[in-house]
Formats: C-alpha cells, structure tokens, sequence
C-alpha cells in the first residue's frame, strides 16, 4: 500500500497493483516447499507399493485377514458354549435376568411382543411350546432357530452369556398372563405359507 | 495518456448483501431445528414438511447457495469491477443473476420440504430447478467474461483468476451430476446407476466445496484481506503455485468420500493420495493471507473486518489438514459416517465460510452506505459469541464422532460385538447433540445480532448506487512480458488453461469407470426393482431416509457381523440414483430385507420407539394414510427403462400395475401375520415394507458369488 507513514519502499514490493493492492515478491516458504514435495513422494510411493508392485493388501484380502483372526475366536468361544448345554440350569440372579430383560425387549419383542404374549411370533407365556419347553430346548431354539418358521438364529449375534440371560428370563414369563395373547399354533387357523422371504 | 470515467455498480452489490444476511438467519435457523430434533424428534412439530430428512438438504442447500452464494456473488460484483477497473459488462445480466438466483432459492425452499428431491447430496433440486440453475449459472459467467474482457486494467489479479476458475469448473460440475431423465414435473432418475452414480456424485460433492465455498473465497480473500490490512499480498509467487496446484488437485480427491466402499480401489487410492497432495496447495492459502498480516496485527486486535477474517483463514488452514487426514484410509474406516465429518464440515462452513462473509459483510455495509459501523462493540460480541459458537459445535461433534466409531468396532476378548445393538451406541452421544445445538443457537445468536448492528449502519448513512471512478488509459507501448505475467493479461488463454487443469482429474477417474467392465463386476442373480418397490423406493428418497442412513456395508468384520454380507458393487447396477448415504444416524440398511417382519416396520414407521425405545428417528404417520401414488408408475418405469434398467417394452402399460397389486396383497397377508389387520393396500407405507425387504436380498440368491462370510442374522 501507499502508506505514507512508510517512506521506504520495500525492495521486494513488485511495480504492479490492482485497485491499490500491491504485491511482494517474497520467496515461496521452505518448509512449505519441503511439505508439498513430501505429499507427492508419499502418493507416489502408496500408489507403487498398492496398485504397482502389489505388495499390500487391499481392502477385500485384509477383511478375509481380518475374519479368519475374528472367527477363530468367536468359534472357540461358541463350540465352549454349545458343548455344555445340556448341564445349564436357568438363573434366579437378578442382575442378569435384568440383563436378559433387555436382550429380550431389544430382541426378541419386535415378534414375540414386549409381554410375551407373542405377536408375529408364538405366546411364551402358556404352557404350549411347538419346539419344547424346558430350558435346554431354549436355548437350543435361540441359538439354531427355526428358519422355516421365521424365527431366526442368534448364534453368533448374542454372546453365549446374553443367550443365558434372555433364556433364562423368558423361564420367568411362564405362566403370566397378557392380555389378547397370540393363538396357539394347532388352534389357530391356515396362514399363507412361506411370506417372509 | 488520457483519464476515463466511468461508475460501478453499488446496487447489486447491495441487493446481494441483504439477501445474504436474510438467507444466512434461514438457513441458520433451519439447521437449528433439524440439530434440535436430533435429540428431541417432536421438534418436527408433526409436520412431515419440516421432519429430519427433507430438513436436512433444505438446511445444506439454504446456507450453502443462498447464505454462502450470494456473499459470494456480494463479493465478486465488488471486487471484480474495482480490480478491472469497468462497471459490470451488462446491468442486466446482474439483475437476472440477481433475481434468478434469488428465485432458485425460493423454489427450493418450497419443493424440498415437498419432498420433491434427488437424494444426491447438495445436488437435491429437482430437474426444473437444475435446468434454472444451468441458465442464472450461465448469465454469471457470461458476466464476468464478459467484465473481464471490457476491463481497463491490463492484468487480471489473483482474486480474479479464483473467480475464472469458480465459473468454468462449477458449470462443468453441475451439468455433469445433474445429467437426468424426467419422470414426472418434479422426479427425475439419474443417467447413472450405483457405483457409477456415487462416483460422479462425489466428484460433484468434493467440488462443490471446493469450487463453490473454497476458491470463490480464496478470491475474496486477496481482494478484501490485503484491503483491511492496508498491507501488500506476503508472496506474489505463492498465489501463483497455490492456485494452480489447487485447482489440479482438487478435483481428483472426490473417491474419499467413497473409501472402503464398493468403489473400486485403484479410484479410492487416487482419491486419498490426492487429498493428502492437497494440504500444502490449500496451505499456500492460509500462508499467503495470514503472512500479509505481518506488521499489521495490531490492527486485528483492533478492527472486527480482519479479526472475523483472520479466524476464518485460520479456520481455513485447521479444515484443509483435517479434510485430508480424513481422507487417509485407516482413519476414514473410524470416522465415516460419524458426526466427525459432521465437526469437519461445520469448522469449515462457520469458521470459513460464514466468519470470512461477515468480514466482508462489516468491510461493506460502511462503504456502501458512506458511514461508519454503527457499533463496533456489537461487532466484537458477535465475533466472540460466534467464535464461541464454533467450539461448542465442533468440539461435541468430534466427541460423538469418535466414542461411535470405537463403540462400531469394538469387540469383546471372545470376538463377539461389544455393542450389538446400534441404538446402543446412539443413546451414547444424544447429550453430545444437545451440546451441537447449544453451538448452533451461539452462532445463530451473533448473526442476529450481526444482522442488526448492519440494518443500524445502513440507516445511519446514505446510499450511493453508482460510485464514480477514473482509471488512466496508457498509450505508451507496452513492455514485452514473460511467463505468468503474460498469461494473466490473457483472459481467454487463462480461461482455456484453467478448464484443462480442473478436466484432467475427473476424467481419468470417470471414463474408465464406463469402459473397463471389470470395474463393475455383474452378479446374475441381481434384478430390477419391482413395481411397488421403484415406488417404494421413491418414497424413501422423498422423506430423505439417506440422509441418516446408509446402505453400504463396508468390508470389515464389525460391520458384517452386525449387518450382514459387504457391500458389491454389482448390487448396485439398477440403483438410479445410488443411496449409499454417508451418515449413521440409523443402522446401515443394506442387508435389511428380511430381517425383520413386515409388521415391525408398520409399527416402527408409525412410531419408532415403540419397536426400538430410547430411537431418535422421528414417525412417519403419514405413510400410514397416503395413498400410493400408482398413476405415476407408468411414467417411473419408462424414465428407468431410458436409463438403462431393463424393464420389458411395454411392462408399464398394465402388466406392472397388475404385479403391483398383488405384491400389495402379500405385504397385507404379512401384516396380518403381524397382527395388523386394518392395513389398506394402497397406502404408502405397503410400498416401502416391499422396498426396504428387497433390500440387499438379491446377491443371497447367488451360488457362493461370494467369499462365505457368516451374515449377522441368516437369511431366513
């Protein structure tokens, strides 16, 4: 600018301006300089290392890394689960039946109803059970589920400790009473077969 | 050597100052409440007009062209006639520019909350209004062509050449993305189907912020900062390297919206190195503005024209490091889909964008009217309030961003999701959005009273419309030049040479993406959408459901194991527009077809919480009652046959209403099942329970097309 309070005119002040702006011949800042040309070895470099000389993994071979590392654990962990079944006995804890309560309400409530009196899936409050009653068979149907039926398999969804809880707290459902529960299956009329596709 | 008078315009330099302060407290506003039903649905005052999704694009289109638009149309009608010395080439090319504009504006605040829109991010407006966009776009640039060459000053400026390069790249972006086939006055399907459409899309999206909120302001900013400051540009030479290395780049970095999609890699790799190229080209910005500064910083302490400019351009310089650093693949698998590029978007837009307009705002309002600013103190609070404003929406977004990426991937020791349940980790981060609206009530708080401190000045002093100027016509010859110094005194090769530099990028990402099948893989058992579901389908675009989730399931296994399969580009081939979304507020939708009954999504559209209690998505009553639009199918099938989806001749003419029908019939017959007995055919919602079971079910049909990956839930 033509500051008058600055009488000296600086050496690096080039002789153009545009509607009184003016501009100084400064050299480009180093450090800048040095910036930029690091970004593009870097992009150079990734791009050879990735796409030239196919050294790293691309993003569908370290998911297949990645699940084998994952599976591995969550099987052994399932298989522990799956091979003591049959000694369970439903919890009376109440921490976790609280627990289970919520497992259920997030769960298993958008069919079978937040009472339990069942809704696209059966009542588990009566006495009735299509696939068997006790607390083994529970467990059994939680984790396999029954495909054709729409129930669907929590197996691997669902830690085995949250299968225990949600079993366990549909035992406490038993014999409550909701109201305008669903129809028992061999009671209830003909449904069109096979809608949930 | 002669002197020529002659005046510039003051008033449409007026007209879009005011139009900016009004659609900056709109479009404020309107972000407001969307930001408030965040964590209080109700907010939406029952109104499906004003709900989240339709919202949302009326928000980010308000503050993006019409606050942030015409504050850059107010800045370039200043500066550009003073720095080339000429009035606007035509008064009325300035006023269409004006007016059009101004009404695109208005016909977007009127369709979008309509629900009528594209789905495709800040590109929403429906074709009518894309085409009105084309032509005002047009009448601008001819404009300023048109200026440029009557001008009296040899050399065109820096600023001048970020506004050449805003004009030519914008108009290439926008009839690009925008290519359509109408389906309806206000539907139309876009040319391009699924990876192909999220790629142009995003080439269109990056660069609209960079040629529509970042090199427009470059521009201004060596116009208005060097004129604050009273101090010379710091380097000459930088403005040169910046600008070109910025517009070369930029436009090759749009794939970093798409990383760990089903994008192919080789266009996600050129998407990340380029964004990390591009931090040293923006810096040179930052640099150059902040470096004039030197011997000049007792005026910031002094003067609230350079304090708002100066946060903006450091605002600037932390947004440009955290956009590429985002763009680094390892940290976008943690923050996409986050409120982190929440955090990001809004440090750019209120610090950049919004500090730098109200610079400019405060700079003009003085001399436009000939006084002073009416109070120089209220200037200072709306600088702290909204600087204050700033923090508490970014610091909280960041907060979010991150506790509900590292809740996504978390895993227990046994290798099973630590947090199954997505609404887990929503629930997390609602006090994180009451905090973002506190930040946005700030920032709101200093616009009005920004808004007010100007309407003060401007009735203190006199308005001049034609300011009177002189500029010295040169007869002696001219000196030889060289180099860049040549270059700017040609316009047209300047013109031409900028064009080339934004085209190269786009074009070795996008034309391969059509020639090289390969990059497509086609999966057999992949088919059309059927009748109900194209309608379906619409309506999920039309209440913005995309805009809070999204249906891309990325590969890595704490998303497969809680959604299912990862997303393959060949499910996508019929998806005109693609609706990969790019925002979680919801759970990812890709795999949902058939996971849950139909009657749960009857219930969860009615009312969300009472599927899913403590969910923050608002009801859609409405869909309950509406009735299905099935006169428009005719003309939905055929726009879709025209862009490639192979529907028979002739299938709209009765063979897909019939088909229509009965696929209504059986999604009744399941809601039946769900205990829902009152379920009329022909309402809306039938059409989005088909649509959202259709989901992601067709490659589950393919003999192993895939690696066996265990699902989340097994098909049933």
């Amino acid at each position: 600018m033509n500051d008058p309070k600055t009488p000296l005119k600086d050496p690096l002040l080039l002789d153009h301006e545009a509607d009184g702006i003016q501009e100084l011949d400064n050299n480009l800042p180093r450090w800048w300089v040095w910036l930029f040309y690091l970004t593009i070895v870097f992009s150079f470099a990734y791009l050879g290392y990735y796409h030239v000389a196919g050294s790293g993994d691309l993003q569908i071979a370290a998911y297949q890394k990645e699940m084998v590392r994952g599976n591995a654990l969550k099987d052994a962990a399932q298989a522990q689960f799956e091979a003591s079944l049959g000694s369970l006995e439903p919890s009376k804890d109440s921490a976790l039946l609280a627990r289970g309560g919520q497992v259920y309400q997030t769960y298993c409530a958008p069919c079978h109803r937040a009472d339990g009196g069942g809704q696209v899936g059966p009542n588990l409050c009566d006495d009735y059970w299509i696939h068997g009653g006790t607390y083994g068979d529970n467990l059994r149907i939680i984790i396999t589920g029954v495909p054709e039926k729409g129930m669907l398999t929590w197996k691997g969804v669902l830690t085995p400790a949250d299968i225990q809880a949600v079993a366990s707290y549909i035992q406490t459902l038993r014999g409550t009473s909701p109201p305008n529960p669903k129809m028992r299956e061999d009671l209830a009329p003909a449904t069109p077969a096979e809608v949930y596709e | 050597m002669k002197t020529e008078t002659f005046h510039y315009d003051n008033r449409i330099v007026r007209a879009f100052a005011i139009a900016t302060v009004i659609w900056g407290l709109v479009g404020m506003a309107a972000g407001l409440l969307a930001a408030v039903q965040l964590f209080w649905p109700e907010a939406n005052l029952q109104l499906q007009y004003v709900t989240f999704g339709r919202l949302r694009p009326l928000h980010t289109n308000a503050v993006i062209f019409a606050f942030v638009g015409n504050g850059m149309f107010m800045g370039v009608y200043y500066s550009l006639q003073r720095l080339l010395k000429a009035r606007m080439y035509s008064d009325r090319l300035s006023w269409i520019n004006f007016w059009g504009w101004n009404a695109i504006i208005v016909g977007a605040a009127i369709t979008l909350p309509l629900g009528f829109t594209t789905s495709k991010e800040y590109a929403e407006l429906e074709w009518p209004v894309d085409v009105a966009i084309t032509l005002v776009w047009v009448v601008f640039t001819l404009n300023l062509i048109g200026t440029i060459l009557k001008r009296r000053e040899r050399h065109l400026y820096v600023a001048v050449w970020f506004y050449i390069a805003t004009a030519v790249t914008v108009a290439v972006l926008h009839v690009v993305n925008s290519l359509e086939v109408p389906a309806g006055a206000f539907k139309s399907y876009p040319i391009y189907a699924g990876v192909q459409d999220a790629l142009v899309q995003w080439w269109y999206g990056h660069n609209a912020v960079a040629f529509f909120l970042t090199t427009p302001f470059l521009g201004l900013m060596y116009y208005f900062l060097p004129k604050a400051a009273q101090r010379p540009v710091f380097s000459y030479r930088l403005s040169i390297i910046h600008f070109w290395a910025l517009i070369f780049l930029y436009i090759w970095a749009g794939p970093h919206h798409l990383l760990y999609t089903a994008l192919p890699d080789w266009a996600q790799s050129l998407g990340m190195v380029f964004s990390v190229m591009l931090v040293a080209p923006s810096w040179g910005g930052m640099l150059n503005g902040l470096l004039t500064l030197r011997g000049a910083w007792d005026k910031v302490r002094q003067d609230p024209v350079l304090k708002f400019m100066v946060a903006a351009v450091t605002a600037y310089g932390m947004a440009t490091l955290e956009g590429p650093m985002l763009s680094i693949k390892s940290v976008n698998s943690l923050s996409h889909y986050t409120d982190w590029t929440i955090g990001h978007v809004h440090s750019g837009a209120l610090g950049w964008n919004g500090f730098i307009i109200f610079s400019m705002l405060y700079w003009l309002f003085p001399r436009l009217w000939n006084t002073r600013l009416h109070s120089v103190r209220l200037a200072n609070w709306h600088f702290w309030i909204g600087l204050l404003g700033i923090m508490f929406y970014a610091i909280p977004m960041y907060w979010a961003g991150v506790t509900q990426g590292l809740m996504w991937k978390q895993f227990t020791p046994d290798g099973f999701l630590q947090y199954p349940n997505f609404l887990e980790t929503v629930t997390q981060i609602v006090p994180m959005y009451r905090l973002r609206a506190i930040g946005g009530s700030l920032y709101l708080l200093g616009t009005v009273i920004g808004a007010y401190n100007l309407w003060r000045t401007a009735k203190s002093g006199v308005f001049e419309p034609d300011v009177e100027a002189r500029a010295v016509i040169q007869d002696a010859p001219r000196q030889a030049e060289h180099g860049h110094r040549w270059i700017e005194s040609k316009p047209v090769l300047f013109t031409a040479l900028t064009t080339v530099a934004i085209l190269i990028g786009g074009a070795v990402e996008i034309v391969p993406m059509y020639l090289i099948r390969t990059n497509v893989p086609t999966i057999a058992s992949v088919k059309p959408y059927t009748p109900l579901e194209v309608l379906g389908r619409d309506l999920y675009i039309r209440e913005g459901c995309v805009g809070c989730h999204s249906q891309m399931v990325r590969p890595f296994r704490s998303e497969t194991e809680r959604y299912g399969d990862y997303s393959k580009s060949g499910e996508f081939v019929f998806d005109h527009p693609f609706l990969w979304g790019s925002k979680r507020t919801g759970p990812d939708l890709q795999r949902q077809g058939g996971k849950y009954p139909d009657a749960w999504h009857y219930n969860h559209m009615e009312d969300p919480r009472s599927t899913s209690p403590g969910s923050i998505m608002p009801p859609y009553p409405w869909l309950l009652t509406r009735k299905l639009d099935t006169n428009a199918l005719p003309a939905r099938i055929a726009a879709l046959r025209k862009v490639g989806v192979p529907y028979p001749p002739g299938y709209e003419l009765g063979e897909a209403q019939a088909a229509l029908a009965a696929q209504a019939r059986a999604v009744v017959a399941n809601l039946a099942l769900g205990s829902i007995t009152n379920a009329p055919p022909d309402t809306e919602i039938i059409g989005l329970i088909a649509y959202l079971q259709r989901l992601g079910t067709d490659i589950k049909a393919a003999p192993s097309a895939a690696a066996p990956v265990a699902a989340a839930i097994a098909t049933p």
